[in-house]
């Protein structure tokens, strides 16, 4: 599982090992990661918001010392100790916050087979979905422009259903990838194979009707051309 | 419609360890701890779990009686969750979501401890994890053959 901390991490919060791939034809199967933009982005993302913290904590902090009153010796030493106080929690948090994207980004799965995917993901709450692409209703793409900047996009895989219910959304998520195109594409091809509804019709297994009816009316125009020539009379 | 494995059918109520689990829930609810405390007892000794041929029953409640029925065959996505303290007492859940509209995850089941098993028991069951090559193909041969036969009588109406 890679570095000695991770491994520690990991073990601290029961997180489980890597995610069998559901089932499917071995050669099909194939894992998918997030970009390493990803991280890079999620470390950005994480890093102003952190500026901003800091920033309003400093000026919390800086804020008593504005004041015209004459300051103590012992004023002073208590606005150390809590200045102190706060940026240790607040490197403290950040510390925890910077090894939870990492470990979210290394600890992300998306595998797809012939037949379905399953999504993993998450540290503190993990969150394994397995969806079948007979199931499947819609496929978007999603890309912002800074996530374009940076070679990545989202690919959001739907089912039918409504859930908003977090960690029960109907909604699989290739999260930061460099590769959306060619996932989009992927998915594609494998719901080619179903032409049903994807909403568990009783009799959805059926093959679709059209090329069999088509060869079917064929039979029933010659059969009928056959009487129609009168040679069986 | 084929058996349920026995080890499924077998499973009736959630795993005991689901009661410490509710007991930490209802503490991190603080002031709420009373009430929260007293609605999970009830939840959790009148929680059942019925597996049969054709799908999951499940239900809970005294006074608000809640009955869950979901079809193998309607099963869209199956998710299986846990939080860091789950995880510690050895449970998982899994929420299995049908195409209705609700807002809520269709049927949670929780306190399991074999949760892959039967997330791939689940998995089994679904519309699309076993048939997906063979109907195309069937499908494409049956067509091939009519149009084979659609021939044949051409042929014999041609020589007569």
């Amino acid at each position: 599982m890679g570095s000695g901390w991770k491994r520690w991490f990991c073990e601290l919060l029961r997180v489980p090992p890597e995610p069998q791939p559901p089932d499917g034809t071995p050669e099909s199967i194939q894992t998918f990661l997030a970009g390493k933009n990803y991280y890079r982005w999620r470390v950005i993302q994480f890093g102003i918001v952190q500026f901003f913290i800091g920033l309003s904590m400093a000026a919390m902090l800086a804020a008593p010392l504005l004041s015209k009153k004459p300051h103590t010796a012992q004023f002073f030493t208590v606005w150390t100790f809590i200045v102190a106080g706060v940026v240790a929690g607040w490197a403290l948090a950040a510390l925890c916050g910077l090894i939870r994207i990492t470990l979210d980004y290394q600890m992300r799965w998306y595998i797809v087979t012939d037949r379905s995917l399953r999504i993993r993901s998450g540290i503190w709450r993990v969150n394994e979905m397995t969806m079948t692409f007979a199931n499947v209703q819609e496929i978007r793409v999603n890309a912002g422009p800074l996530q374009k900047l940076l070679g990545l996009s989202d690919v959001v895989v739907s089912s039918a259903g409504g859930s908003t219910h977090p960690g029960a959304s109907h909604a699989a998520r290739f999260a930061g990838v460099d590769n959306g195109d060619a996932i989009r594409d992927l998915i594609t091809d494998r719901l080619r194979q179903y032409r049903d509804t994807g909403l568990g019709d009783p009799d959805a297994h059926k093959p679709a009707p059209l090329a069999v009816e088509d060869a079917a009316r064929a039979l029933l125009a010659e059969v009928r051309a056959l009487r129609a020539s009168g040679v069986l009379y | 419609m084929t058996e349920i494995p026995a080890h499924i059918a077998a499973i009736k109520r959630p795993s005991k360890k689901l009661w410490p689990y509710y007991v930490c829930v209802a503490v991190m609810t603080g002031i709420g701890f009373p009430v929260t405390i007293v609605v999970l007892f009830f939840k959790y000794h009148t929680m059942r779990y019925r597996f049969d041929a054709e799908g999951i029953r499940m239900s809970w409640g005294i006074l608000f009686r809640q009955e869950t029925v979901v079809n193998y065959a309607r099963i869209q996505d199956i998710h299986l969750s846990s939080n860091f303290i789950e995880r510690w007492f050895g449970i998982a859940r899994i929420v299995v979501q049908t195409a209705s509209g609700s807002a809520m995850g269709n049927l949670t089941l929780e306190g399991l401890t074999n949760c892959e098993e039967m997330r791939d028991f689940l998995y089994s069951r679904m519309r699309g994890a076993k048939e997906a090559h063979a109907h195309p193909a069937t499908e494409d041969g049956l067509a091939g053959i009519l149009m084979e036969i659609a021939g044949e009588v051409r042929a014999i109406r041609a020589a007569l």
